[in-house]
C-alpha cells in the first residue's frame, strides 16, 4: 500500500519535472544538447589532433582526416535549403570523419535565433552574417579572425575571389572594410536594373546601354514618358519605371548617407537633389507609381505582369524572371547628369566561424568549401541563386550561359567596378537607416520637398546613428 | 494533543504540495523569473553579445525623450475607441441573439467564428479586403456611395481606423457571448414587474438591462483595456515597418522592435515596465470608479 502510494508520488513528480524540463529543452533549440554530449565523448582526441595538426601544418591539407562535427546554421528557402544540403552531403562525403549538422532557420528570425543562441552560448560554429549584423558581431568579438588560417590554407586562393567580396569581412579592431579577414562570402549580389525588351521595341526606343555611364537620367525620364501608358478610364496601366533605387540616385550623384566616419551627409545638396528626382519619377514626370499606387500593387509584380519598363533586380530573381512571358536583359543604372557617374549598391552575405568554435580548423575547411567549392558555385549560378565568387569562373562559364540575361558583364562591371556596400554596412545597427526610410514618406508623397526633409531630418539621424554605433 | 493530527497532516500537506507543484514551477521560471530578470535590466544596457552594463535611469530618461515612444503610445491610445464601440455592437447583437428562435445558436456561432480564427490568416484577408484599389471594402464603397474610399492602410490617417475596425469583426462575437450570458442571467420577474407597471421596451431596456449587465460591461471595459494595450500581431501582418509615418505602431510593437530588431534588451524591458505599470494604474483606477456603477447582486 505504502509503496504504492510512493509510486504515485514519484510519478507525479517526474510529471513536473517534464513538463518542466519540456519547457526548457524547447527554448534551446532541441536536439542541440546531444550532439553536444557526443562531441565531447568521442572526439575530444581528436579535436585537438586537428587543432595541432591546424597550427603547424603551413600551406597543406592536414587535418583531413580529424574527426570533428560541426553545427551550420543558415536561413533560405526550400531551393537554397536543397542545395546547401546537396553540398553538405557531398562535404561529408568527402571527408567522411567530419559531421555537419545543418539548421535552416526562416530568415525574419535569424538573427533573434542567433543572438539568443550566442548569449545561450551556444553558438553555431559557422553561420550567416551579413550588413549591420556582421559589423556589430565582430565588433562584439563573437567571430573567429580567418587571416591565419586563410594564409596558411591551401583550401582558398584569395586572388581568385572577388576583392569586393572579401573586403567586406575585413575588420582591423575598430572599423569594417580592412585588415583582417573574419568572413568568407557567400555570395555577391549586384543589383542591377532590368527593362521589358518588348515594351522598347513596342515604343520603338533603343535599348538603355549596358555600359555605365552612356544612358543617363534625362535619358531615362525621357523613354520612360514614351513608355508610360495609360488605360482607357485614364488610370495609369503601364509605368516606364518603378522602384527606382534611391541610393544608385544619391550616389550617383555624389552624395551619401554617412562619410565613413561617423558622420550623417544627408543634408547636403546632391542627397536633396538626387531624392528629389526620385520622388518626381512619380510626383512630377508621373511615369513611376506612387506610394499608393505600390500599395496597391507593388513594382515587383507589376513588372512580372509586363506593366513596367524598368525596374531592379538582383541575381537572385533570375529563376522568376525566366519563366516571364516576355524578353528583358539588365542595363547598367542611369548616370547622373551633373556627374556622369553611377552606382549601385552590391549586397553581400557571408560565411563566419564562432570564435568559441571547437574545431576552429573544420570551421574554416566547411566556411571556404561553402563559400569557394568549384561544384558549388556552378551549382549556385546554373540554378541563378547567385553570381560565382571565384572570378575565372565568372568570367568564364558564367558569361557565356545561355540564358537571361544577355547583358551578363553588368553583373561583373558592378561588382568589380560601381558596386557599394549597402547603405547598412556602415553602422552596427539599422535604426537610423530604418528611420530614415519610415521619415522619407513625406517626400514620395509630395508632403515635403526632399530639401526641407533632409535638413530636418539630419540631427534626429545623426542621434541615432551615434547610439548604436558608440 | 498536536502531535497525532501531525501524520494526518503531513501527507495531506505533500500531497497538496504536489497538486499544487506545476503551475507554481511553471509560474516561478517562466512568470516570476522573466519580471524580475526584466525589471533588473530595465536598470542595464544589453545587447545579448556583450555584457549587460548598468547604466541606472538612462533608459527611462531616453523613453521620455524618444519621438516614437510617444508616436506608439498616442497610437495605442487612439485603438481604446475600439472599445466603446465594440461594446454597444455586441451587447446589440446579443440583445439579438438573445431570443428562442429556431436555429438561434447557429447565428450565434457564425458571429463567434472570427474569435476562434487565426488572427494572422485573418489580418493577411483584411489586407486583400482593404486593398486601396482592389479591395472588396473600397469596391463596396463605390458600388454605394459612388465615390472612392480611403487608403486604409496607406494612409496615415485611416491606419488605426483600419485596425479597429479588424479588432471589432474580431472581437464582438467574444463579448457577445459574455453578454448573452450577463442577459440570461437576468431574473425574468423583473421585466414582469416593469412590465405591470407600464414601462416600455426602452425604459425596461435602461433600467433593467443595462443597470443588471454593468458587472459584465466592467469586466468587458477592464479586459479590453489590457487587451488593447497588449495588441500587436496585426500591427506586425498588416505594418511591419509601423506603417505610414509610423502610424501603426502599437507600445508592444515598439518594445518588440527595439528587443527583437536592434537588440536593446535593457530599453524594451524599461519600456515594457513603463506599460505593466501604467496598464496597473489604469486598472486600478477602474476598479475604483466601479463601486459607482457596478451593481452586484
Amino acid at each position: 500500500m505504502a509503496t504504492w502510494k510512493n509510486g504515485k508520488v514519484w510519478m507525479a513528480a517526474m510529471l513536473c519535472l517534464i513538463i518542466v524540463l519540456a519547457g526548457c529543452s524547447s527554448n534551446n533549440g532541441g536536439s542541440k544538447e546531444n550532439t553536444n554530449n557526443s562531441k565531447n565523448n568521442s572526439n575530444a582526441a581528436a579535436e585537438q589532433d586537428s587543432t595541432n595538426t591546424g597550427a603547424t601544418n603551413a600551406a597543406t591539407d592536414g587535418g583531413a582526416d580529424a574527426k570533428s562535427s560541426i553545427e551550420f546554421m543558415g536561413w533560405g528557402g526550400d531551393t537554397e535549403k536543397a542545395v546547401f544540403q546537396k553540398l553538405i552531403d557531398a562535404y561529408m562525403k568527402k571527408y567522411p570523419n567530419k559531421k555537419v549538422k545543418y539548421t535552416v532557420v526562416p530568415s525574419a528570425e535569424y538573427y533573434q535565433k542567433l543572438d539568443t543562441l550566442i548569449a545561450a552560448k551556444k553558438t553555431p560554429d559557422v553561420f550567416y552574417a551579413g550588413g549591420a549584423n556582421f559589423n556589430k558581431l565582430v565588433a562584439s568579438g563573437v567571430l573567429k579572425n580567418l587571416q591565419p588560417m586563410l594564409d596558411s590554407s591551401s583550401l582558398v586562393d584569395q586572388t581568385n575571389v572577388w576583392p569586393a567580396g572579401l573586403d567586406r569581412y575585413r575588420f582591423d579592431g575598430t572599423t569594417t572594410g580592412q585588415g583582417d579577414i573574419y568572413g568568407l562570402p557567400k555570395d555577391v549580389g549586384p543589383w542591377t536594373f532590368a527593362y521589358n525588351k518588348d515594351l522598347f521595341d513596342k515604343a520603338g526606343l533603343p535599348y538603355p546601354s549596358a555600359k555605365a555611364g552612356e544612358y543617363t537620367w534625362d535619358d531615362m525620364i525621357a523613354d520612360a514618358k514614351k513608355l508610360t501608358v495609360a488605360n482607357d478610364r485614364g488610370k495609369i496601366d503601364t509605368f516606364g519605371v518603378a522602384g527606382y533605387s534611391t541610393e544608385s540616385a544619391v550616389w550617383a550623384n555624389g552624395g551619401d548617407w554617412t562619410d565613413g566616419k561617423g558622420t550623417i551627409t544627408i543634408d547636403t545638396p546632391e542627397f536633396a537633389q538626387a531624392m528629389q528626382f526620385v520622388a518626381d519619377l512619380s510626383l512630377v514626370n508621373k511615369v513611376s507609381p506612387s506610394p499608393d499606387d505600390e500599395k496597391a500593387q507593388n513594382g515587383y509584380a507589376r513588372f512580372v505582369a509586363g506593366k513596367i519598363a524598368m525596374f531592379p533586380m538582383g541575381p537572385w530573381d533570375q529563376p522568376g524572371f525566366w519563366d516571364l512571358p516576355f524578353n528583358w536583359d539588365i542595363a547598367a543604372w542611369p548616370a547622373s547628369p551633373n556627374t556622369g557617374k553611377t552606382a549601385t549598391w552590391l549586397g553581400s552575405l557571408g560565411f563566419v566561424v564562432s570564435d568559441k568554435t571547437e574545431f576552429p580548423d573544420d570551421a574554416f575547411r566547411l566556411a571556404a568549401y561553402l563559400s569557394l567549392d568549384q561544384e558549388s558555385q556552378k551549382q549556385n549560378y546554373e540554378l541563378g541563386q547567385a553570381v560565382p565568387n571565384l572570378i575565372d569562373m565568372a568570367k568564364g562559364e558564367f558569361l557565356q550561359m545561355d540564358k537571361k540575361p544577355e547583358n551578363r558583364q553588368v553583373f561583373l562591371d558592378i561588382i568589380s567596378d560601381y558596386g557599394r556596400p549597402p547603405i547598412e554596412n556602415s553602422s552596427k545597427n539599422t535604426k537610423w537607416l530604418d528611420t530614415f526610410w519610415q521619415d522619407a514618406s513625406v517626400v514620395w508623397n509630395g508632403k515635403q520637398s526632399a530639401a526641407e526633409f533632409v535638413k530636418a531630418e539630419q540631427p534626429k539621424l545623426q542621434k541615432l546613428y551615434d547610439e548604436s554605433n558608440k | 494533543m498536536k502531535n497525532t493530527k501531525v501524520g494526518y497532516r503531513r501527507k495531506e500537506m505533500i500531497w497538496s504540495l504536489i497538486f499544487v507543484m506545476p503551475p507554481v514551477l511553471g509560474f516561478l521560471i517562466f512568470g516570476l523569473a522573466p519580471l524580475l530578470t526584466s525589471f533588473g535590466l530595465s536598470f542595464m544596457s544589453w545587447d545579448m553579445l556583450t555584457p549587460s552594463k548598468f547604466v541606472g535611469a538612462d533608459n527611462f530618461n531616453y523613453m521620455f525623450n524618444d519621438e516614437k515612444f510617444y508616436k506608439s503610445l498616442y497610437n495605442t491610445f487612439f485603438l481604446l475607441l475600439g472599445i466603446p464601440v465594440g461594446m454597444v455592437i455586441s451587447m446589440i447583437l446579443a440583445i439579438m441573439m438573445n431570443r428562442k428562435l429556431s436555429g438561434i445558436s447557429i447565428f450565434r456561432t457564425i458571429y463567434y467564428i472570427p474569435v476562434i480564427s487565426p488572427i494572422i490568416a485573418v489580418s493577411l484577408l483584411w489586407q486583400w479586403m482593404l486593398n486601396y484599389d482592389y479591395g472588396l471594402v473600397n469596391e463596396f464603397i463605390w458600388k454605394i456611395f459612388g465615390t472612392q474610399g480611403p487608403n486604409w492602410l496607406g494612409d496615415p490617417n485611416w491606419v488605426k481606423p483600419s485596425f479597429i475596425i479588424m479588432g471589432l469583426w474580431g472581437g464582438v462575437g467574444g463579448t457577445m457571448v459574455l453578454y448573452l450570458a450577463g442577459l440570461q442571467g437576468i431574473s425574468s420577474t423583473y421585466y414582469e414587474a416593469a412590465e405591470v407597471d407600464g414601462a416600455t421596451r426602452w425604459h425596461q431596456f435602461k433600467h433593467i438591462t443595462l443597470p443588471l449587465l454593468s458587472p459584465i460591461h466592467f469586466y468587458v471595459v477592464v479586459m479590453g483595456i489590457i487587451g488593447t494595450f497588449q495588441s500587436f500581431s496585426q500591427m506586425y501582418i498588416l505594418a511591419a515597418d509601423g506603417g505610414p509615418e509610423y502610424s501603426g505602431a502599437t507600445i508592444v510593437y515598439y518594445i518588440f522592435q527595439e528587443a527583437f530588431k536592434y537588440f536593446n534588451m535593457g530599453y524594451a524591458s524599461s519600456v515594457a515596465w513603463v506599460l505593466g505599470i501604467l496598464i496597473f494604474i489604469i486598472t486600478l483606477v477602474q476598479f475604483r470608479l466601479s463601486k459607482r456603477w457596478v451593481y452586484q447582486d
